[in-house]
């Protein structure tokens, strides 16, 4: 290698331009990310938040300062209100079913076994269909007359007629938890394979030794092990759910009534149906403040070890 | 790691592959039989787990009636070019935080990931107006710049922690021997990294890929509408749900990414993971 500690005066005086000329190259490159970055997402940001405080209708021309005006209406209006609590149970049903069916999977597919490749890489398959396409694929398994489900569970003894998945308050509920669960188990089943790498099989060896079952061994070792990795999986698992919109606009559109209208399809509705921008605004910053505890969590077990 | 010596382990162990395997691919089968059915066979209260008759008109209705080829073509137009504008600007920026030190770094780094408490609704509300005022909506250039939204913050750590690995030595060798900061980083990092330039760009196009909510609010015309919506339009309305049709379009609408993904897979898996999660 070659050695940089050279003392002598024209070395240092180089190094010092150098220096200077690392940080402009690096502001440099800066530039383009934080420019889009701005532009397509900070500024959009801060309008939003502050369109809150506003009347912007289509019947508006310019926006009207309101004050804490929609805000007092979101306190007031049940339905806003509703679908908060409707958005928290998709988010915890999902992510909790995610959670189980992806780290049973994981274990599973760490497992050394014949056809093993096979099935890791088909299990890519859910994540890389277009939203639409996941959704046609389970509302034609769950189709309420010719759908799969429904022929399983009759002729199988389960239910004695049909269920009405996506007409019904609580089918719709279970449709999308399930279709967004398929969907995310490709992605939890990497994070927690990668979480697998570091465990130690001495560890596991010796705790064989002694007679542990396999039982023994998840519950012991590996569930210990995974626990970082369990938190932070289950941190961004959440707010993937809570930013959810399109399998389920795609699955319900937010119906039977409201039964599926969770803060994503109330914002856009307001927004894009009903042209109120500064209620769905207003929603908005309900929903950024959900998000908040979850990313700040996220980000500070990110930069923990930096 | 698991010891499957009893039959009893190995019997618990097939027992949870299957069911969970069920659960993961048996609705693609069932979605995949289901194109090929005829509609006398599609709509029986008895489904057949495999198609009586091999029926290939579901198929050649979703390629001539509709705008199918059309909107597949501006779903990767669209995908493609956003996906490789956001490794652009992730790898520059991501280098830039990995190996130069300068005041504001960190909070700068802090203000992009913070990013994931914006919701995406949100932003499209502030977005719709924007690209009006520039006279972008409904274009393919601005739904391509719109795409950046969803994925440019994680794409930028994702690349800072892999330059961030990169031993300082190989940069500093080259500055010794006289190669400018950009020659160092066109001719000898980039080169590197290219496995996790890859990962980004297909990061980032799994997102506008599955994207419905932005590409159906930003494009209103049907010469410049996107696979998702597309598909929602035409087959599954209040008036109508041909299930057959829609099924043979989505696996036609699926194919060519199925296809990338099946020769990219190995770099996929690790990648993505190593930049979420620790």
């Amino acid at each position: 290698m070659v050695s940089t500690q050279n003392t002598d005066k024209h070395t240092t005086g180089r190094r010092r331009s150098l220096k200077a000329g690392d940080r402009r190259f690096a502001l440099m490159i800066l530039i383009p990310a934080m420019t889009a970055f701005l532009i397509m997402v900070f500024y959009p940001f801060m309008d939003a938040m502050s369109m809150a405080f506003y009347q912007f209708t289509i019947y508006d021309l310019e926006p009207i300062f309101i004050g804490f005006s929609n805000f007092q209406s979101i306190l007031t209006n049940p339905y806003v209100l509703e679908s908060w609590v409707t958005t928290a149970i998709f988010v915890v049903g999902t992510t909790a079913l995610t959670m189980c069916v992806g780290l049973a999977w994981a274990l599973l597919m760490y497992q050394n076994f014949f056809g093993r490749s096979v099935f890791r890489t088909l299990t890519l398959l859910p994540w890389i269909l277009p939203s639409t396409v996941s959704a046609f694929i389970w509302a034609w398994m769950l189709n309420g007359k010719y759908g799969i489900v429904n022929a399983l569970l009759l002729g199988s003894g389960v239910v004695d007629e049909n269920i009405q998945f996506l007409s019904d308050d609580l089918g719709a509920m279970m449709a999308i938890i399930l279709t967004r669960t398929w969907i995310s188990i490709p992605l939890f089943m990497s994070f927690f394979l990668a979480g697998l790498q570091g465990l130690d099989f001495q560890q596991i060896e010796a705790a064989r030794l002694d007679g542990a079952s396999n039982w023994v061994v998840v519950r012991r070792i590996i569930l210990p092990h995974l626990r970082p990795v369990f938190l932070v999986t289950a941190a961004l698992g959440m707010i993937g759910n809570l930013q959810q919109f399109d399998i389920i606009y795609a699955l319900t559109g937010g119906g039977p009534i409201r039964s599926t209208t969770v803060l994503s399809i109330e914002v856009y509705t307001q927004a894009f149906q009903n042209w109120d921008l500064g209620m769905a605004s207003a929603i908005g910053v309900l929903w950024v403040f959900t998000l908040m505890p979850l990313v700040v969590y996220y980000l500070r077990s990110l930069f923990k070890e930096d | 790691m698991f010891e499957l010596r009893s039959w009893q382990a190995r019997l618990g162990f097939g027992c949870l592959l299957l069911l969970i395997a069920f659960f993961l691919f048996f609705p693609v089968y069932w979605a995949l039989i289901s194109a090929f059915k005829g509609n006398s066979e599609l709509y029986q209260l008895n489904p057949t787990l495999f198609p009586g008759e091999i029926h290939f008109g579901h198929f050649i209705t979703a390629l001539t009636e509709g705008n199918l080829l059309l909107q597949l073509k501006n779903s990767l137009l669209t995908s493609t070019s956003s996906a490789l504008l956001n490794a652009a600007l992730a790898s520059l920026a991501g280098y830039s935080f990995a190996k130069f030190e300068y005041p504001g770094k960190k909070s700068l780094m802090l203000l992009i990931l913070s990013a994931q408490m914006f919701p995406f609704g949100v932003l499209l509300i502030s977005i719709y107006p924007m690209l009006q005022t520039a006279d972008l909506l409904d274009t393919k250039l601005g739904l391509t710049i719109s795409y950046i939204v969803f994925a440019l913050p994680v794409s930028t750590y994702m690349m800072y922690s892999y330059f961030k690995q990169l031993p300082n030595e190989l940069i500093e060798a080259a500055k010794v021997d006289g190669a400018s900061n950009f020659r160092i980083f066109y001719r000898i990092v980039l080169p590197i990294s290219f496995p996790a330039f890859i990962t980004v760009t297909l990061y980032a196009f799994m997102w506008s890929w599955n994207d419905l909510l932005y590409s159906m609010t930003l494009i209103t015309s049907e010469t410049n509408r996107t696979v998702g919506p597309g598909l929602l339009l035409q087959y599954i309305n209040e008036n109508n749900a041909d299930w057959g049709g829609a099924m043979a379009a989505s696996f036609i609408a699926a194919s060519p990414v199925i296809l990338v993904f099946a020769l990219l897979q190995k770099q996929f898996i690790g990648g993505v993971t190593s930049g979420a999660v620790k």
